[in-house]
């Protein structure tokens, strides 16, 4: 066997460490998490020991038993059936012996080769037990090798008994006792013989279960064994009770010592358990972890020592100043620990550190770069449009991505501690009033890192509308994208409107929370009625996060920003600055200092506005101005005020372009303006646009809200189950995005005077009026068909 | 009585499990069967938390109603 490479499954059910074991194996860096039902697709890994085996290793999704309950479970038990593998390593949480040999019971009925696994066998024996493997093997009749994946123990042995058994022939083998069915069971078995299925064992037990996906796949089989006239419900119960039976007494005796149940560790789970799923306490508790989060994260004045306990500070002056060729002056560290505003959070913090094209580690590489580009005497124009467009706007999108990585880092730990499987407990009961069950929480809570592998977990969710409702709202939870939006827009409104940054910012993911519900709400009451889905729901024990799979989710995510900072955002970048800077018959507009008059109207124009504002992007800007305009950044703002609009369309690329290029077009059209020398660029370019408070809301929100990124359509695309569903997703996203926006714009304005007096008192009290007419109007058609409903059950 | 009212902490052998073929099939695989034990950790309008085997379940009240158990 050893001339071909060994092709291994991993088997298991969920939360019993296949992927941190498929990690170990194969060096990957697969998602882990502390909560069932985290790896919903296969994935592929090679493994390598050191006297040179190499093996194929197909990690599964988690499943408890092989009659499949949700999409994702499919895919292990068709892997298992159609893709015939090598050998099936079948891992066992060895904590929790009994429920997990149930579906061994099931994949031994198939002919397969098969290794048990005993994983967590350092959890196991730190409990005082002890599991007698030879025994088992020998009852059953496979190789038992005991694992610790976590600790790294036992795997080479493991890939080492796999070789060994794989090739070796093995006929399936029920362990339970089939009572008064025997004979339909040989039966069974012989019709499957006879359609030459493989596995027909398996395939027969199925069917006498009544199994759906048997029926479906082997039609002609399924109906002979019908005509058998076996209960298929008396026989499944039989069979599930007999299974457990066997497992019970023939097989639990192997474990001895002190069982888990009454050991400290868990009861330890439970004293948690008593506080954070607690009827009253639970939610207050999770906003209060948030609020920690956010504001550990982007606050600018921690603790708010400053604005509420009156300590004074002057701004960190840095450690380094230096005075470029132009003979600008740099300090690129100004501020890295505290300004006048107060102490910098950890997240701003390493925002500082990081920076941006002038301040903090990109300063000095951007700063350098711009060194050498006027050393080497490359012409102004040129140096204006690499530094202040490109390089400005992929500074921007790095210069905040530590800040992000360390709210990752948060909601990586709660996710790995368990936590999280128990506030999707504690939100059942809301989000079933709301339409969708608790499950829904955990893909939505992935939004928050990407909506990609969100929309994807969505097949751990139960019926179709559910998924709907869940992947349209999706996008409702900030993703990290959106996160660097956020943040730079919230530096900017507290320079420029004095908002309070952390507040805005956590105010936005709070907006998007408050939108999905209302969305999930509308749904279920129109065009996705059901009956909420049922919560049934493995609870993890309470461990430690684990510094190496934090450090995984994290290092990830940050790889994923830097990978599309230079490629993706680099190019838009650059193509959005050439076309700033180029007008239709390819002249380049000079900086705004540089132009002489006499030079500019040479060439045909009357001003040096009139020439700018013939550039290629200022022209094609101003043709979807008016598009932008009832949500706050259209043809209301001054010449300049297309650069909203263009981020914006930008962002439905990927939303990181949003960033990027707010940034780099702020180098180009915020210095333009006379007299706005403090502040950063994107602020000074609000003064330029002259952008309202209800303008810079409308944006941000219709970004946040509209479609994510082509990427997430994509994935919508995949995992939508019709057509139909898919297109009204992509119309939602864009129409409701929009009305939304125009809300928050007319609204903001309206409250900050900028309508006038009456426009202050009427415009809310519309506002108001709509949003109360829709959800009457809702909640009359939900009355209506409720009796329809009522009346045809 | 269905779990949703049985007593706390006290080990409980499951009578029946009503429900859909398929939630009667999934709490079958994750050892909710008539003759084997459970335990209830938790029960509040949230729902409920019980213990089977070494693993701790939560369920909504629905389902909670479903399962039937005797002391």
């Amino acid at each position: 066997m050893s001339s071909k490479v060994l092709n291994v499954a991993l088997a298991g059910n969920p939360n019993c460490g296949k992927t941190t074991l498929f990690n170990s194996l194969t060096g990957s860096t697969a998602y882990v998490g502390n909560w069932p039902g985290v790896t919903v697709e296969k994935r592929e890994g090679k493994y390598k020991s050191k006297d040179g085996l190499v093996v194929d290793v197909v990690d599964l999704p988690g499943i408890y038993s092989l009659s499949p309950y949700t999409p994702e479970e499919v895919v292990s038990r068709n892997f298992i059936l159609e893709e015939h593998p090598d050998v099936v390593i079948n891992v066992l949480d060895a904590t929790n012996l009994e429920r997990n040999l149930y579906m061994t019971t099931q994949i031994l009925e198939m002919d397969v080769p098969v290794v048990i696994a005993l994983n967590m066998m350092d959890a196991v024996e730190n409990n005082g037990m002890s599991i007698d493997a030879e025994a088992i093997a020998k009852k059953l009749g496979v190789r038992v090798v005991k694992i610790s994946a976590l600790r790294n123990k036992g795997l080479d042995e493991l890939m080492k008994v796999a070789s060994e058994v794989a090739g070796e022939k093995r006929e399936g083998k029920s362990f339970w006792d089939y009572g008064e069915y025997a004979s339909k069971v040989d039966e069974a078995i012989a019709i499957y013989k006879k359609e030459e299925v493989t596995d027909p064992l398996f395939h027969a037990v199925k069917a006498l279960e009544g199994d759906e996906i048997e029926a479906e796949k082997n039609h002609l089989a399924f109906e002979k064994v019908k005509e058998l006239g076996v209960n298929i419900d008396e026989f499944e119960a039989n069979s599930a009770d007999k299974r457990y039976k066997y497992i019970t007494n023939e097989l639990a005796k192997y474990r001895t010592g002190a069982p888990v149940q009454e050991s400290k560790k868990l009861s330890i789970s439970d004293k948690i358990d008593r506080v954070l799923t607690n009827k009253w306490a639970a939610i207050p508790i999770l906003l209060v972890l948030l609020w920690i989060i956010f504001h550990v994260t982007f606050a600018g004045d921690l603790l708010y020592m400053h604005q509420w306990f009156g300590l004074e500070l002057e701004d960190y002056p840095g450690f380094i100043s230096f005075t470029l060729a132009d003979g600008e002056t740099y300090t690129p560290f100004a501020g890295l620990f505290y300004t006048a505003d107060g102490v910098n959070s950890i997240g701003e913090f390493f925002h500082v550190l990081a920076g941006d094209n002038e301040t903090g580690i990109l300063g000095l590489i951007c700063l350098g770069i711009k060194q050498l580009l006027l050393v080497m005497g490359t012409p102004d124009p040129i140096v204006m449009v690499i530094y202040d467009g490109v390089l400005n706007g992929v500074a921007a999108v790095v210069g905040f991505v530590p800040q992000i990585l360390i709210l990752f880092l948060f909601f990586s730990i709660l996710e790995d501690s368990g936590y999280m499987a128990r506030v999707a407990f504690v939100l059942d009961r809301i989000f079933r009033r709301f339409g969708v069950s608790g499950r829904a929480f955990l893909p939505m809570i992935m939004g928050l890192g990407c909506g990609v592998p969100a929309m994807v977990n969505t097949r751990t969710l139960n019926s179709d509308k559910e998924r709907i409702k869940t992947i349209r709202v999706i996008p409702y939870f900030t993703c990290g994208a959106k996160a660097d939006i956020l943040a730079a827009v919230s530096a900017s409104v507290a320079l420029s409107f004095g908002w309070n940054a952390d507040l805005f910012t956590m105010g936005m993911y709070v907006m998007g929370f408050a939108m999905a519900i209302v969305v999930v709400i509308l749904m279920n009451k129109t065009t996705q009625r059901e009956e909420v889905p049922p919560f049934i729901m493995e609870l993890p024990a309470y461990h430690m996060p684990q510094p190496k799979a934090v450090a995984i989710h994290v290092w990830d995510k940050g790889k994923h920003f830097l990978k599309k900072a230079g490629t993706i955002i680099l190019i838009s970048t650059i193509v959005i600055t050439m076309m700033e800077n180029l007008t239709w018959d390819w002249r380049f507009i000079p900086a705004f200092e540089e132009a002489a008059l006499e030079e500019i109207q040479a060439l045909g124009y009357a001003s040096y506005e009139a020439m700018e504002a013939s550039s290629m992007l200022s022209s094609l800007g101003k043709v979807i101005m008016p598009l932008f305009t009832p949500i706050g950044f259209g043809t209301q703002l001054n010449s300049t005020g297309w650069v909203f609009g263009v981020s914006t369309i930008q962002g439905i690329v990927a939303k990181e372009n949003v960033t990027g290029t707010l940034t780099a077009l702020a180098g180009i059209v915020g210095q333009d303006i006379e007299g706005l020398e403090d502040g950063d660029a994107v602020s000074q370019m609000f003064a330029a646009t002259g952008i309202t408070a209800g303008g810079i809301m409308g944006f941000t929100v219709f970004n946040l809200l509209t479609i994510p990124c082509f990427a997430s359509v994509g994935t919508a695309k995949g995992e939508l189950p019709t057509k139909k569903s898919y297109i009204g997703t992509i119309l939602f996203w864009l129409l409701g995005a929009y009305v939304i926006a125009s809300l928050f714009y007319l609204f903001t304005d309206a409250v900050v005077g900028n309508f006038g007096l009456v426009g202050g008192i009427v415009i809310p009290i519309v506002i108001v009026a709509l949003v109360a007419c829709t959800f009457f109007a809702v909640h009359f058609y939900d009355k209506k068909m409720r009796a329809k409903e009522a009346l045809s059950a | 009585m269905p779990i949703l009212i049985a007593p706390i902490n006290q080990m409980l052998t499951i009578k029946r499990v009503s429900g859909s073929d398929k939630e009667r099939k999934h709490l079958e695989s994750l050892g909710i069967v008539p003759g084997r034990n459970l335990t209830v950790l938790k029960a509040t309008s949230n729902g409920v938390i019980v213990m089977v085997d070494e693993m701790r379940l939560a369920i909504d009240c629905n389902v909670a109603m479903s399962i039937v158990v005797a002391a």
